[in-house]
């Protein structure tokens, strides 16, 4: 199965929120809208669902026009809520046949899930005598209660305990081996990048940056190096490299007591290390080639307010 | 509608109200089986009997006259004996009649059977005796058709005076006759002599229907205001609990809010049917008990049941929409009366109007009322009930309300759908319409 978002824009009274959004993701893998708040990611995916209607682009699904009610899909939106009063089954049940399962095969499915996250299993409690924690496990079970062939979940990590966030992260990972389209939101990089094949970063309404998480961190890091020296710190460190180094390489950051360099146009790696050995005083401690975390990638490309 | 159903059937009160009200509604009919309320219902207990007997024969259980008569006799000794022992409740009851107007104390018992009268000799003793409460009110006569009525603390079922001036005109009739040389027996019979009728009501009596439709009209008011906001506030509930997004983009808004109104049809329907079907049944058996006193009542022709039920469904299902789009519009249960204030209020101004115009069905407001989608709920059976009206004028009126319903749901959907993610203050109902045309 292949989702394919085409250039979708949207607008509310006069602010253009979405300035042409376009990306695509394919079964088994995981792909990860990430942006800042008010970015778009929510917006994307309430157009994606049918919520509200996009002023222009399209969506398709293998090809054709993506309808979401016609597809088992499980969708945990970000605002997000059941129903305190009612009988967990009952209500898991009732989503289930909403979305067009018999009322056994709903019944299995439930149990299924409450068994898998580990719930009350009889289901007969009401939800609101649940424990947070478990109230939002019920969410979770709630939301693949339909065996969903796609699942889009916005900002699923938001408000879940260590716990119930490693949990869903199992969920995922197995949600992905199974071949399932998994598209999820968050501004959580730690969580997106365990088992994110995909990313799109949005900013302002507009795509910054997109692709394979792994590629997206080779390009981000290449030519640039970590450089530090014994009984250095930081601000030396840059200061050294500012006065001694600058037709060499460009300063693009700080880890720690470490610079983050790029090596500017033509030069090499050895001959960055030969100049730093020759540098009267500085024993080098760290030389090594920078590997960006998704945190960084996000900071870089949005941290900025334009 | 399955789970909207369930909440209903599931809600404690819901279920404990209506078979609480059920058993109270059958129970009471069951009521002069139990105590004698000849008084109450102003029937003689020896016709209860006498019908209790008749009802008996005519199933095949025999019974002799001689019988029947004994049982009456039983009952109207047993009767006098709790007269005399309510004695101490005796009107002690203060009269100054100086010119000696008025017959002896006998006579004056006759009107005053509940009361003790106490001669004074002025008007000065009289005051004082009702003032030290050694009477409870008093009498002071001028002449035979005039006199002043002394009370401390007049009560709300005060009828001493009017039993006193039926006395006073007595004795005022009495004194002409004696006067002007007429025999008083003869003025009498003349004066009232029973007039004889025989009644065939060739079309609707208003007067025997007017106390059901009473009852309907407000019956279907009640049911309509308490439902519909039980229909709002669910739709509510579902915005304020988050879950609303998860349902709309499960399935099309319209199949969510078709469920709660139908839902809410059903549950009215088992409701009403459970408790109208145990009084009517209650009645049918223990009918010869009341002596038909509650004929005006629940004595309810099948045609005006039918229409309560197919305008009283339709008028139901009508601001059950309107109730629904109402709900959507807010996101806090709390603002739920900003929004069907408006509502609340046409369905007052209609539940008035039908009340006031009860009594005239065939005037030019319930005409207007009966074809209205808003009233035509209570205007039409009521006309059915109590005026004249034709099988067109039904069809074209059912007609109006079905259109009406169909536009009500349609725009209820429409309104429901928009105001799924409108969160915070509430939606201004023309606000919400406008947004709707573009």
């Amino acid at each position: 199965m292949k989702l394919e978002v085409k250039n979708i824009t949207k607008s509310f009274g006069d602010k253009e929120v979405l300035k042409g959004i376009s990306f695509s993701a394919e079964g088994g893998k995981a792909l990860g809208l990430l942006g800042r708040n008010g970015a778009g990611k929510t917006t994307t995916i309430r157009i994606l669902m049918d919520v509200f209607h996009g002023d222009g682009g399209e969506i398709l699904l293998d090809g054709k026009p993506f309808e979401p009610r016609k597809v088992q899909i499980g969708y945990l939106p970000e605002e997000r809520g059941l129903y305190p009063k009612r009988e967990i089954l009952e209500q898991m049940v009732y989503l289930a046949r909403l979305r067009g399962l018999s009322k056994s095969q709903a019944e299995k499915n439930a149990r299924k899930w409450l068994d898998r996250l580990q719930v009350d299993a009889d289901g007969k409690k009401l939800l609101e005598t649940l424990s947070k924690g478990n109230q939002q496990k019920v969410q979770l079970a709630s939301t693949l209660v339909c065996n969903p062939d796609m699942v889009i979940l916005d900002e699923p990590f938001s408000g879940l305990d260590p716990v119930n966030s490693q949990i869903l992260q199992e969920v995922v990972k197995e949600l992905i081996a199974e071949g399932k389209i998994v598209l999820f939101s968050s501004h959580q990089m730690s969580y997106v990048e365990e088992f994110c094949q995909e990313i799109v970063i949005i900013n302002h309404g507009e795509i910054v940056l997109q692709g394979n998480l792994e590629a997206v961190k080779r390009e981000f890091g290449e030519n640039q190096l970590v450089v530090g020296g014994v009984g250095l710190s930081g601000e030396d460190m840059e200061r050294l490299i500012k006065e001694q180094f600058a037709e060499m390489v460009e300063i693009t950051g700080r880890d720690r007591e470490d610079v983050i360099v790029r090596l500017l146009p033509g030069i090499t790696r050895t001959e960055l290390f030969r100049r730093l050995g020759n540098v009267q005083g500085l024993e080098v401690e760290h030389f090594e080639t920078y590997k960006p975390s998704l945190n960084d990638i996000f900071v870089a490309k949005v941290g900025e307010e334009r | 509608m399955e789970f909207e159903l369930l909440s209903y059937m599931k809600n404690k009160g819901f279920v404990i109200t209506s078979v609480l009200i059920m058993l109270l509604a059958g129970g009471l009919t069951f009521l002069p089986r139990v105590i004698d309320m000849s008084d109450i219902l102003g029937i003689e207990a020896e016709s209860m009997e006498t019908e209790e007997v008749e009802t008996k024969k005519a199933e095949g259980a025999g019974t002799d006259r001689a019988e029947t008569e004994n049982a009456a006799e039983g009952v109207k000794t047993e009767d006098a004996g709790d007269g005399e022992d309510v004695s101490s409740d005796m009107l002690r009851l203060g009269l100054v009649d100086e010119k000696g107007y008025l017959p002896d104390k006998q006579e004056l018992e006759k009107f005053f059977e509940d009361a003790e009268f106490v001669y004074l000799d002025s008007e000065k003793e009289l005051k004082e005796a009702v003032e030290q409460d050694k009477a409870d009110a008093g009498f002071l006569v001028v002449d035979d058709i005039s006199y002043r009525y002394y009370v401390m603390n007049k009560e709300m079922s005060d009828d001493n005076q009017m039993r006193f001036e039926q006395l006073l005109s007595e004795v005022h009739k009495q004194r002409y006759c004696e006067a002007n040389g007429i025999d008083y027996e003869s003025f009498v019979a003349q004066y009232e002599a029973p007039v004889q009728c025989e009644e065939t009501v060739l079309g609707k009596d208003a007067s025997n229907n007017f106390w059901y439709c009473y009852v309907l009209v407000i019956g279907i008011f009640m049911l309509i205001v308490l439902y519909g906001v039980t229909i709002a506030t669910s739709i509510t509930t579902e915005k304020s609990n988050r879950s609303m997004e998860v349902l709309i983009t499960s399935i099309n808004a319209e199949y969510l809010l078709f469920g709660k109104v139908f839902a809410g049809v059903v549950a009215v329907i088992v409701q009403v049917s459970l408790i109208l079907g145990a009084a009517l049944a209650g009645y049918a058996v223990n009918r010869s008990y009341w002596g038909g006193v509650l004929d005006p009542l629940l004595d309810i022709p099948g045609e005006v049941l039918a229409a309560f039920a197919v305008f009283g469904v339709g008028g139901f299902v009508f601001y059950a929409f309107l109730y629904g789009a109402m709900g959507a519009l807010v996101s806090k249960t709390e603002d739920m009366s900003k929004v069907t204030g408006p509502l609340q209020m046409v369905i007052m101004l209609v539940y008035v109007g039908s009340l006031l115009q009860l009594e005239n069905p065939d005037g030019v407001m319930m005409k207007i009322f009966s074809y209205l989608p808003v009233s035509s709920y209570s205007a039409m059976f009521v006309r059915i009930g109590m005026g004249k009206v034709e099988m067109w004028e039904v069809l074209l009126s059912g007609g109006i309300l079905l259109v009406s319903i169909f536009a009500a749901g349609w725009l209820a959907a429409k309104i429901y759908r928009m105001g799924t993610l409108r969160y915070g203050n509430p939606v201004k109902l023309s606000r919400a319409l406008k947004e709707l045309k573009m």
